[in-house]
């Protein structure tokens, strides 16, 4: 028998064990993050062509700053899809960290730095709600994120009691929009060094090999002594602490904050899809955060020159949504063997095709 | 050949069925030479079998012997590779599902498929509901009408209104033979129907059977409890390793001729390796494992570097004792481990108590298809990888998985391969390999050659010598009896939930085997 060292290389011989053959075109959607930044400069080329504001640095350090919110929400709600969940509750979290912080900096002053623990804290502490209750009760995550979104959106209103947010300290606006270096804002920081983080988790850790290995097989995981309960827990805790950053985050770039705070953007959504644009499946197991954070970026600046251009602002949705749906199908494209076309034909066909049972 | 003259004027096939003369004509259902295989594994070689009207046709074999296959060919399911299908004279072509129902044709399945949330009556006319006057209605009243007389042909007595849910499964078996009536299927294949049924339920199934075959129906029928095919079969056919082996009237069949045709004796050439018989420290051991219905009182031992085989038929319990014992499903009772009580076992705790189970099904219980190799090899050791500070080391990862892959002898394109491009085969090495790497001390084995071809059979057998060799306790389930005389030390035969004889050294035969997996207690 032929060892592996020995085949390593070498495409076994019998047919339909070869491994899914690669054009240069998949190759090149595989590497989704540069996919991605190409798309993202050649939206930014194009309309600073048209539109020659849009390429000043003010707009290009706005752009970063006004991303990172969503960017932060993003990168936890693509660890969440990783272990086939989804978090729709990420932008209550978000609204309630932000007015909860945003009052006590209006009423007594607090400093960011002290907010900061707290949003986190409260960002835990939600989202081990979202967890318990998707291991515990055994509830789908999008009927316990969908139910507990409309709980922390309904907590928001309370605490607001129609007051909003609207002084804060100064320090607070400098952080959310002002450039630590030249077109670079205070914001890129945290999202950054999140992103950064997190990836490094998923890609060297244990806790992040796990997550993998849940949402690819929760079954064979648990069967191989994965202990999958607290993996998902911890998977929609880690999302919710995210949140609750991103929450301070939108408190300190829109130096404001209401009871319809995370409610009236898009920013639930837009995390979902920034996920899914950024290479990560709902059906769990494959992505990373690296994507979704580019991903974000890609999504602001094509908002953005949509405004440039001229486009009324209503149309931010419709396009996010399109964005979305072709991020799906060329996932799609990419996890199939097969040629785009019958990658697009493919629930069309198969399941219900007689003959197309597997097992004796 | 016309089957039925349609009428001219008729609210869709169901009015026609009701009138009894239109009731198809008896017909004879053949294939001829039939192969089929799946994904290169032959389940069925150039099977030639004949059904008749009047008659209940039995088809006996050892799981995988390729009785479902040759039912689900014939019932348009699967697609044979070659061969035909000759329905009364006329070969049919591209058979599917439905159009198998349309000229008669129906699968009563092993498992119900029942669309659960639909009222028995949705159920019994899924597929050619009665429309009313209007064409897209649906004639509530007529499919009431004509319900009650489908349900008592078959002596089932519900409510039609009630979701097929809450029928207990020798009602939904029965709604099943409904169905097919209501379908006006004149040939009707029961694929195992009774092994979830108790003994009173599976009698109640016969009396319809009887009660078709006297309408002259033809009739396909399968099962393991050769004294229920003894009691209701015409003809009897046996299959083995995907070829049919011979075929009997129930005149001249006896328990025994079914028996060594199923084991095939005479074929079995590979020679049970003598072994000496040691004793070695207990590693494993069971005292009265319980978790009725599945299986009660349990209690064996497995001894270091020993090969202890479950022998059973699909159904009998083995794999759910098996799961008892890694903790995936609840149990009364002890497990022991090197002397001492296992209590609150769960996969994690046995991984790391250094018990490891290899499950009965891969492509859902073992392998992440889409990850790569190397990953899929340390999955049950991930808390134990090489790593600085909290940071795994992914080229001491890699090399250690190289190390096991080696071991068990995988062949792949590189180890970044994804799973599912590997061969059954391997793929099943590549599990061995990962539970090598947990280092257990008693390792069992479920079904651990299913789907893999005859040379990485060879290969696995090999490893379990390797690894009883090396100490580790070894319990392993098969459903092959040639491989467990092959393999083990020492094999208990289970039969509906309870070990009921144990077999040693060379006392394992296949008639042996044979005749106590089906409840026979031989000599």
């Amino acid at each position: 028998m032929t060892a592996v060292s020995q085949s390593l290389g070498r495409a076994p011989a019998r047919p339909g064990t070869r491994a899914p053959r690669s054009s240069a075109l998949r190759r090149f959607v595989r590497r989704r993050e540069l996919l991605l930044v190409i798309i993202t400069v050649a939206v930014f080329l194009i309309t600073d062509a048209v539109n020659s504001g849009f390429g000043t640095g003010g707009y290009i350090s706005f752009m970063l700053a006004d991303a990172m919110p969503l960017a932060i929400l993003a990168v936890g709600q693509t660890i969440v899809c990783l272990v086939r969940g989804i978090d729709l509750s990420v932008a209550g979290v978000l609204g309630m960290v932000a007015v909860s912080t945003g009052f006590l900096a209006q009423d007594h002053g607090a400093s960011v730095w002290l907010m900061l623990p707290l949003a986190l804290g409260m960002g835990i502490g939600l989202g081990v709600i979202n967890g318990l209750f998707v291991v515990f009760a055994r509830i789908p995550p999008i009927i316990v994120t969908l139910g507990t979104l409309i709980v922390y959106q309904g907590v928001q209103e309370l605490i607001c009691a129609s007051r909003a947010v609207e002084t804060l300290p100064p320090m607070y606006a400098k952080l959310g929009n002002d450039n630590f270096l030249p077109d670079i804002p205070y914001m890129l920081v945290p999202g950054v060094l999140v992103t950064v983080v997190v990836a490094l988790i998923l890609w060297r850790t244990a806790w992040g090999r796990s997550l993998y290995a849940v949402g690819s097989n929760a079954e064979a995981a648990f069967r191989a002594g994965i202990r999958v309960k607290w993996v998902l827990i911890s998977a929609y805790t880690v999302c919710g602490m995210l949140a609750g950053l991103g929450g301070l985050a939108f408190l300190v770039h829109y130096d404001s904050a209401d009871s319809q705070s995370g409610l009236s953007t898009s920013i639930n959504l837009s995390s979902i899809a920034a996920a899914l644009i950024g290479g990560t499946l709902l059906t769990g197991g494959k992505g990373g955060v690296v994507g979704s954070f580019i991903a974000a970026l890609f999504l602001e600046v094509t908002i953005q020159a949509v405004i440039v251009l001229g486009v009324p602002q209503v149309w931010d949705q419709a396009a996010v949504g399109t964005l979305l749906l072709a991020a799906i199908l060329v996932n799609r494209y990419q996890a199939s063997g097969r040629s785009l076309s019958q990658a697009l034909a493919g629930p069309l066909r198969s399941r219900w095709q007689p003959g197309h049972g597997g097992a004796q | 050949m016309t089957l039925t003259a349609r009428r001219p004027k008729s609210h869709g096939a169901l009015e026609a069925s009701l009138d009894d003369a239109a009731q198809r004509p008896a017909v004879r259902y053949e294939a001829r030479h039939i192969t089929k295989a799946f994904g290169g594994a032959l389940a069925l070689s150039d099977v030639s079998v004949a059904f008749e009207p009047g008659e209940i046709h039995t088809l006996c074999g050892e799981n995988g012997a390729g009785k479902s296959t040759l039912l689900k060919v014939m019932a348009g399911i699967h697609q044979p590779d070659d061969g035909e299908i000759v329905l009364g004279g006329e070969t049919l072509h591209a058979l599917t599902p439905r159009s198998a129902q349309l000229r008669g044709i129906y699968l009563v399945p092993q498992e119900p498929t029942l669309m659960a949330n639909l009222s028995a009556l949705e159920n019994l006319f899924v597929g050619i509901l009665p429309r009313g006057r209007l064409r897209f209605t649906v004639d509530w009243k007529q499919m009431e009408r004509s319900a009650g007389e489908f349900f008592s042909q078959v002596g089932l007595e519900i409510d039609p209104r009630e979701p097929a849910s809450t029928l207990s499964i020798a009602q939904q078996q029965l709604l099943e033979c409904a169905r097919a009536l209501a379908h006006r299927c004149n040939i009707i294949f029961f694929d195992e129907p009774t092994s979830p049924l108790t003994a009173r339920e599976a009698d109640v199934l016969f009396a319809v059977m009887r009660q078709l075959r006297e309408r002259q129906f033809t009739l396909g029928f399968i099962s393991h409890r050769l004294d229920e095919v003894l009691e209701i079969s015409d003809r009897i056919t046996v299959l083995r390793d995907s070829r049919l082996v011979t075929e009997m009237t129930a005149a001249g069949a006896s328990r025994d001729a079914i028996v060594s045709a199923m084991v095939g004796h005479d074929i079995a050439q590979r020679q049970r390796p003598h072994r000496e018989i040691s004793t070695q420290p207990t590693v494993l051991e069971l005292r009265g494992l319980s978790h009725p219905p599945e299986f009660s009182d349990v209690s064996f031992t497995v001894g270091r570097g020993e090969v202890v085989g479950l022998a059973g038929l699909v159904g009998s319990g083995r794999t759910e004792i098996a799961e008892a014992i890694f903790g995936l499903r609840p149990s009364q009772g002890t497990v022991l481990l090197d002397g001492k009580p296992f209590a609150h076992r769960s996969p994690h705790r046995s991984v790391v108590a250094g018990l490891i189970y290899l499950p009965e099904d891969r492509g859902h219980n073992g392998v992440f298809a889409n990850v790569q190799l190397t990953r899929n090899i340390t999955a049950a050791v991930i808390p134990k990888l090489q790593r600085a500070g909290p940071l795994l080391l992914p080229a001491e990862e890699r090399e250690m998985a190289e190390r096991a892959a080696e071991r068990t002898r995988v062949v792949a394109p590189s180890l970044e391969a994804p799973m599912s491009s590997l061969s059954g085969g391997n793929q099943q090495r590549a599990m061995f390999s990962r539970w090598l790497l947990a280092q257990p001390r008693v390792a069992i084995f479920d079904e651990p050659t299913r789907g893999v071809d005859v040379g990485a059979k060879e290969d696995i057998y090999k490893i379990i010598d390797e690894i009883s060799a090396s100490g580790i306790a070894v319990l392993m389930i098969s459903s092959e009896l040639e491989e467990l005389v092959f393999v083990c030390d020492r094999v208990i035969a289970i039969y509906e939930g309870r070990p009921v004889a144990e077999v040693v050294g060379d006392e394992i035969t296949l008639e042996r085997l044979g005749t106590l997996i089906v409840g026979e207690q031989a000599k």
